[in-house]
């Protein structure tokens, strides 16, 4: 069934080359300035394909489609075709070339997930053919001392892979580090120039990546903004969480950052999004014919979204104690999961298309009530001889200290597919597994038959769809069936598909896919500011109230299930946690 | 994992129902003379379990307060009891009561392969009733002993390996007796009758016959079972195995001579293919989860195929099948029995009458079969690397010139409101590639796919599909459609599967076991009611008449092949697709 097109050989060869090269598959048009066109619509950044029984991207040129393929300047094409090999990618992209500076080089961010993202995306051959990465941060270092940074990091998934060292050469040879301060538009008109000369004259998109503490993301913004951006090609920039604490200061951080760049510019990223199971989920509600009949509150019980962590902050205690899980966890990662899974069928699944579905469900959410909501604190537990710290013993963090590291809470959805049912979150840090997943608990069967030989537990028995990203990537649907044997017994079993056993390859990481999607101008996974606004609008409230009335977290042991109160919030509802049940996979 | 388990070989208390929940009105019409008043209301009892006891049942229903509590105390422990555990279940009742079990025709191939072991099965499980008899009876002279050596032979059962069976086998094979007689003297019979008064000793006795004889003799037999052999003071109950009849005529012809001596409900017509595991766990799938009700009817079932295939020929058995042909064989009785289950509306309740009542409502609502809805085929000798295997027609013991069908295909209707339209369709065949018995439901397409515009015209067809597959590896899957993992949008269909080696480690019980206990227990849910028996050769005799009176000869298929091609131009008919013969297969 597989639409195969094999990367070997001569065939697709020359049909890819030849059909780019005529132009004649309109990807996608560079953008000449800063407020550019409306991009909006109509892009598809990727080829879609059925599975061949290869797993290799078999697709490879039309995969990286996108912003690449540009229409050639003729005056280039002779001195690229000197250096290019003969790979299957080949003259349409040599005319442009991509510049990713990553500002904030020297964080952890860029050295454990940036850095290694990119190198795998290289290493797949899903870069364009000229690119450079820079690094700028404060610290002085020349490229070498950068290039041995990245080195380090670079324990990827992919480092047991074959040509694992040519490749890294490869790459490491394209890496550059340029040293400014982030508020200065002088260092980034330094930067600017060296961009330039590694650009060589050709047209240039320039893909700003912000791993710096959100005070400074303005300032940053401003200064790449005037002194750096791109003249003929795109600039994007990505912004990491947090943005804001609050709706107000969520809304002043977008007013600064669109004082500088527009709204198609921003890709404010949430890695959660690029996790495997969030685009499966809405291929598994949208390609499938079995699972939308079910998709409402007439048969959905209860929707639950789980988040646990089994570790503390560690270190992090800072910039935590500042937010909490809620603002760190829940109003973003968990909302957007929850909103994906919510929404009615777009149009299309254009980036504009799914954006404003879930925003209809973020507003028809009605804002948290205090009495929603369960918080919790992490305290210190020993067991056997090794002991636990409590969340208020990380140096950094105030003894008195009242930040959630664990929340619970319930949503309702006033519209008509959602009406009534909760939808119940969970995120939580220092508890006993770690664990994401989203768990669909659906109704008792009306009128159950076999009820009557069974007494009234049959009903506790209820179907559930459970898809689950950590750990052991799965997804499953309990269903009652019979215990095979002469009597008839129920029981409760799994259909279940485990990633593991049937993708023996590894799923990429969160970053890489999201990278690789601002590189090629794929905007769906991204969060667009009036997602932002709403999401925030739900949560404000809420957390104004938590910190005036200075609401007392539940404190639980470390590396338990979490606070009790959990319990009661969903016995408000006439619902049990599915992952405190012990009979998982 | 929680397990809602009720015992059933708990049924001390189901005496205790004696002449209180009848559920039969027919019974007053039962002639009274073979079977004694108080056994046929016995045998309606029907209860908490889904196996009740008639094994237990006293002939002295004597109801007091003590009777009442006893019944409390057995539906208390009925929850938690373990699978055939519970002894103690005969002990108090079944002092005075004892089940003898008289196989008619124990010389023969079914009685040695099947009957005997799955009796010994029984009681190694204790499963049968404590005090018990077998009897074989047949013409040829045999000792007790040459009995129990042949019997001790064949029993290479499931249960062969495990612990204390030689032992337990000893105790088996001190019960097993021979008779040897005539199928139609009264004469030999009531010696048979003098033997079983010795061994059941004063005794309720319960009698149960299996008629393992050709379908000639069933009458004769029935007779000099029912004048000479019948139980005095229990019930008396007889299996009779297939064929029932060729048509709808000597189908109701032999109905009619077996209802000269036996009541209704005295009759076990057994099809072995209803005590399967997987057809049991039909009903459970569908009536005790929430999820596959809602898309179990037209609006989202594009069809549904039920499949029987063998990968050897009649071997010798010609004699006997060449009369039948595969329409008879399997298709008439196995695949229809199995759709009449899969599309009944849901039953008042688990009970047998209740499950027959909605099974006949289907068979009713079918039209007859058209010639131009049925594909027939006849293998043909194919030579494979040196080995022939030998045609339908060089089996010594078919004429040279059989038309007789080997394979066959058909569509079928149910015009009701669940299922107008959607071709229901039937394929069995002999000496096919690949053995094997399996429901394949096929879900309609996606309506307004959002992914087919990314991918063409394909996906429709990726549609879902649910598996059942009865046997060999009995499993259940659901193919969904989900994303392949890593970078890019790829679609793929995977399932969604359980499969019982893995998660069942005990052995799944042979079919005839479950029907042997079900009819000691009179627990008639699977096996066939008259009226059933009449509806569905009403279905299949216009076509077999016409099949026979115009000679259509059958379309040859290799031995070991596909089988004839005209069964894909069959499903084409109907927009359908063979879901066993797609290349994932």
């Amino acid at each position: 069934m597989a639409i195969r097109l094999s990367p070997c050989s001569s065939t697709s060869n020359t049909f890819s080359s030849s059909s780019f090269s005529h132009g004649s598959i309109p990807r996608n048009s560079y953008f000449p300035t800063w407020a550019s066109l409306d991009y909006s619509r109509g892009h598809h950044g990727r080829n879609f394909e059925l599975r061949s029984s290869n797993l290799q991207p078999l697709n490879a040129v039309s995969l990286q489609a996108g912003v690449s393929a540009n229409p050639l300047p003729k005056e280039h094409v002779e001195t690229q075709v000197k250096e290019e090999s003969s790979s299957s990618s080949k003259s349409e992209k040599a005319e442009s070339t991509l510049s990713i500076v990553v500002v904030g080089a020297s964080g952890e961010l860029a050295r454990k997930k940036i850095f290694p993202s990119l190198f795998a995306l290289f290493y797949e051959d899903r870069l364009p053919k000229n690119f450079t990465i820079f690094g700028y941060a404060r610290s002085t270092m020349t490229d070498e001392e950068l290039r041995n940074m990245i080195c380090r990091g670079l324990t990827c998934r992919i480092d047991k892979r074959k040509n694992c060292n040519e490749k890294m050469d490869q790459f490491l040879q394209r890496c550059f580090y340029h040293s400014g301060q982030y508020s200065s538009e002088d260092h980034f008109s330094k930067l600017d120039k060296k961009l330039k000369e590694k650009e060589g004259g050709r047209l240039s998109n320039r893909l700003f990546y912000l791993s710096i503490p959100p005070s400074i993301f303005v300032d940053a913004v401003r200064c790449a903004r005037r002194r750096a951006s791109s003249e003929q090609g795109w600039t994007r920039v990505i912004v990491e969480k947090p943005f804001g604490r609050d709706s107000k200061s969520s809304v002043e951080l977008t007013r600064g950052l669109k004082e500088y760049l527009c709204e198609d510019q921003i890709f404010r990223i949430d890695h959660y999004l690029g996790e495997e199971l969030i685009e499966n989920l809405l291929v598994l509600r949208f390609s499938n014919l079995v699972f939308e009949p079910l998709w409402s509150r007439n048969h959905i019980r209860n929707v639950q979204v789980i988040f646990s962590e089994d570790i503390g902050i560690e270190g992090r205690g800072k910039y935590f104690d500042n937010y909490g899980i809620i603002r760190d966890i829940m109003q973003n990662h968990l909302l957007q999961i929850l909103a994906l899974f919510a929404m009615e069928t777009p149009v299309s699944l254009d980036a504009e298309d799914i954006r404003n579905e879930k925003v209809k469900v973020l507003r028809s959410m009605r804002p948290l009530q205090l009495e929603d909501v369960v918080v919790g604190q992490y305290k210190g537990c020993t067991e056997g001889i090794t002991s636990y710290p409590a969340y208020t013993d990380d140096p950094n963090v105030t003894k008195n200290s009242l930040t959630p590291t664990f929340a619970a809470a319930t949503f309702f959805i006033n519209n008509a597919r959602w009406d009534g049912v909760p939808f119940l979150m969970i995120a939580g840090k220092g508890l006993h597994s770690k664990r994401a997943e989203v768990r669909v608990q659906f109704r008792h069967v009306p009128g159950n038959l076999y009820k009557q030989k069974f007494g009234t537990d049959l009903d506790k028995a209820t179907n559930e769809l459970v898809l689950r990203s950590q750990p052991d990537e799965a997804v499953y649907l309990k269903i009652n069936n019979k215990v095979p044997g002469l009597g008839l017994r129920l029981d409760c079993s799994d259909l279940n598909l485990l990633y593991k056993s049937r993708y023996p390859r590894e799923v990429p990481d969160a970053y890489e896919r999201l990278l690789l999607d601002a590189v090629e101008g794929e905007r769906r996974l991204f969060i667009r500011s009036d997602e932002l606004d709403a999401a925030w609008a739900l949560f404000t409230p809420l957390l104004k109230e938590l910190e005036e009335k200075k609401v007392m977290p539940e404190l639980y042991p470390y590396g338990s299930r979490g606070p009790e109160g959990v319990h009661y919030l969903a016995a408000k509802h006439n619902v049990r946690w599915g992952d405190l049940s012990c009979d998982d996979l | 994992m929680s397990t809602l388990s009720s015992s059933h070989c708990s049924a001390s208390y189901s005496s205790t129902f004696n002449g209180r929940r009848q559920r039969s009105t027919k019974l007053s019409s039962i002639p009274k003379r073979f079977v004694p008043v108080k056994s046929a209301r016995n045998s309606y009892q029907n209860l908490v379990l889904l196996q009740d006891g008639a094994v237990s049942s006293t002939m002295t229903p004597i109801e007091n307060d003590s009777t009442l509590k006893k019944l409390k105390d057995g539906l208390l422990s009925a929850t938690s009891s373990e699978e055939c555990e519970d002894v103690v279940g005969f002990d108090s009742n079944d002092k005075n009561s004892t089940v003898s079990i008289t196989v008619v025709g124990a010389s023969g191939d079914l009685a040695k392969k099947k009957i005997f072991p799955a009796l010994f099965a029984l009681f190694y499980e204790d499963c049968l009733p404590e005090h018990f008899t077998v009897f074989g009876y047949a013409r040829s002279k045999m000792t007790d002993a040459e009995l129990r050596n042949m019997v001790s032979k064949t029993l290479t059962c499931r249960i062969d390996k495990r612990e204390n069976c030689g032992e337990k086998m000893e105790q088996f094979l001190k019960r097993c007796f021979y008779h040897s007689g005539q199928y139609d003297s009264e004469e030999n019979f009531t010696e048979l009758d003098k033997k079983l008064k010795e061994h059941e000793a004063g005794r309720v006795s319960n009698r149960l016959f299996y008629l393992s004889i050709p379908p000639n003799i069933f009458i004769d037999a029935v007779k000099c079972a029912s004048l000479s052999a019948s139980s005095a003071n229990g019930w008396t109950r007889v299996i009779v195995e297939k064929p029932f009849g060729r048509d709808s005529e000597s189908s109701a012809a032999l109905t009619n001579d077996l209802k000269q001596y036996l009541a209704e409900d005295q009759i076990f017509r057994i099809d072995h293919y209803l005590g399967k595991e997987l057809v049991e766990n039909l009903s459970v799938l569908r009536f005790s989860n929430l999820i596959f009700e809602p898309l179990w009817s037209r609006q989202y079932i594009r069809n549904v195929q039920f499949i029987f295939s063998e990968d050897f020929g009649t071997e010798g058995r010609g004699g006997y099948f060449d009369n039948y042909g595969i329409i008879r064989d399997i298709m008439q009785n196995h695949l229809l029995q199995i759709l009449a289950l899969f599309a009944m509306e849901t039953p008042v309740s688990l009970d047998a009458e209740d499950i027959r009542n909605e099974k006949v409502k289907v068979l009713r609502s079918m039209k007859p079969l058209q010639l131009e809805d049925v594909v027939i085929g006849q293998y043909k000798s194919h030579t494979k690397g040196g080995v022939t295997y030998p045609a339908y027609t060089d089996d010594k013991t078919v004429p040279k010139d059989s038309l007789t069908p080997t394979f066959a295909a058909a569509a079928l209707f149910i015009d009701n409101a669940r299922w107008d339209g959607v071709p229901f369709l039937m394929k069995a065949g002999k000496a096919l590639h690949t053995k094997g018995t399996e429901i394949r439901v096929q879900f309609r397409h996606v309506p307004g796919n959002l992914y087919n515009r990314n991918f063409g015209t394909d996906l429709d067809r990726a549609t879902n599909e649910l598996v059942i597959r009865v046997q060999p590896n009995e499993a259940i899957y659901l193919k969904i459609n989900n994303k392949v993992p890593g970078l890019g949008m790829r679609l793929d269909r995977s399932n969604l599967n359980l499969h019982y080696a893995a998660r069942y480690s005990k052995e799944i019980p042979d079919a005839y076991e479950r029907l042997l206990l079900d009819a000691i227990e009179g627990e008639r849910r699977l096996f066939i009611r008259s009226d059933e028996l009449n509806a569905a050769w009403a279905l299949f005799t216009p076509l077999l008449k016409e099949l026979e009176e115009k000679k259509i000869i059958p379309e040859y298929y290799p031995h070991g092949s596909r089988g004839p091609v005209g069964a894909h131009y069959l499903a084409a008919k109907y927009n359908v697709r063979w879901g066993d013969l797609s290349i994932e297969q």
